[in-house]
């Protein structure tokens, strides 16, 4: 999983209030498959899935498809009895933002959230996408579409009801983000705003790009 | 356990006590504190029984549990216990994770206060 045959690396981060699902959505996305590696010493975990990425926007990269890395992290539950620091955001560079829609505490906290990530992310205006959560407990529901919609709409980022587990909606909201963040790429030729280490061109490991981690990260932007 | 010095006897069954209540009933903590004790929570601070207590009451998850690695305790000049505990803890469905733990215990109108407590994840490189 970890060889170097890749055009691109990237790094997901999940956050989102305790108990709203982060870890069974990355669970399921990545094939309901328990190869996560745990850090514990860290409270970090994460987990990895290659796919192919196909430009379909004009002016985007015709050809072959774009071999991409994903690394999605987790939380490990740290959130529960601290609160996140920068450091914790690390060279991230799309956010699944999730609450979940039988909680209306979870999407109240939806707005902490942002300024959170508007904080410590590595610019003002990094990729998000919004997930509600366990859509699949529709007698439970306390957050209706039209406000989560509304919510999304006002920052300007994709909204999804998902379910992790059932799976719907899961590989979805993980492909816009993706798209999102290639588009992004493409606008920028120089790739000059991309926090080093988050985005790397092929021909490093994913092992080394960890141990390498602690000094990176770090963005003029 | 006999031939051990007060202070560790002491040390040991307050920390015993402690994550028995932690983990079953933390709004019951509120006997070992007094209006004067400090709790430094992950950097956060809580200044009296009051304060304290809703901090520990209002962490998000429903069910805990502790598991003590090692613990140590120390007499002070002035009739104090210091105690640091290292341990494992594991909330709701969560991976374990380390953390570290320090007490400081008063002899206080017949029976032993915290005066003093310190908490802390073992997470790294975060």
């Amino acid at each position: 999983m970890s060889d170097g045959d890749y055009d691109y690396l990237i790094k997901f981060l999940a956050l989102g209030d305790s108990g709203v699902g982060k870890t069974t959505f990355l669970y399921q996305y990545t094939d309901a498959k328990f190869n996560s590696k745990f850090i514990t010493t860290v409270g970090i975990d994460f987990r990895e899935k290659r796919v192919v990425y196909k430009s379909n926007g004009p002016g985007g990269v015709s050809g072959r498809g774009q071999r991409i890395h994903l690394q999605l992290w987790d939380t490990a539950g740290q959130e529960r009895f601290r609160s996140l620091t920068t450091a914790f955001f690390r060279d991230a560079m799309g956010f699944l933002l999730l609450f979940d829609l039988t909680s209306e505490q979870s999407f109240l906290n939806v707005r902490n959230w942002m300024s959170q990530l508007q904080m410590h992310a590595y610019c003002e205006n990094p990729d998000i996408v919004l997930c509600g959560n366990k859509c699949d407990l529709t007698d439970q529901r306390a957050v209706k579409e039209e406000e989560a919609k509304e919510l999304a709409d006002k920052y300007g980022i994709p909204y999804f009801e998902t379910s992790a587990s059932s799976g719907q909606n899961v590989s979805q909201a993980v492909e816009v983000l993706l798209d999102l963040i290639m588009k992004r790429m493409e606008r920028c030729v120089d790739k000059s705003w991309i926090p080093e280490g988050v985005m790397q061109s092929n021909g490093h490991s994913s092992t080394e790009q960890l141990s390498n981690s602690k000094d990176q990260g770090k963005c003029s932007c | 356990m006999g031939d051990k010095p007060l202070w560790e006897q002491i040390g040991t069954s307050f920390v015993q006590h402690y994550y028995q209540l932690f983990d079953t009933n933390r709004p019951q903590l509120e006997s070992i504190y007094t209006e004067e004790s400090c709790l430094t929570w992950e950097g956060e601070q809580f200044h009296g029984k009051t304060a304290i207590i809703q901090k520990i009451s209002s962490l998000p998850f429903h069910k805990i549990a502790h598991s003590i690695t090692a613990q140590d305790h120390q007499p002070t000049p002035d009739s104090c216990i210091l105690s640091m505990v290292v341990g494992q803890l594991k909330a709701d469905d969560d991976q374990v994770l380390g953390f570290h733990q320090s007490f400081l215990l008063k002899g206080f109108n017949n029976a032993w206060v915290c005066t003093n407590e310190v908490f802390r994840l073992a997470l790294h490189n975060v």
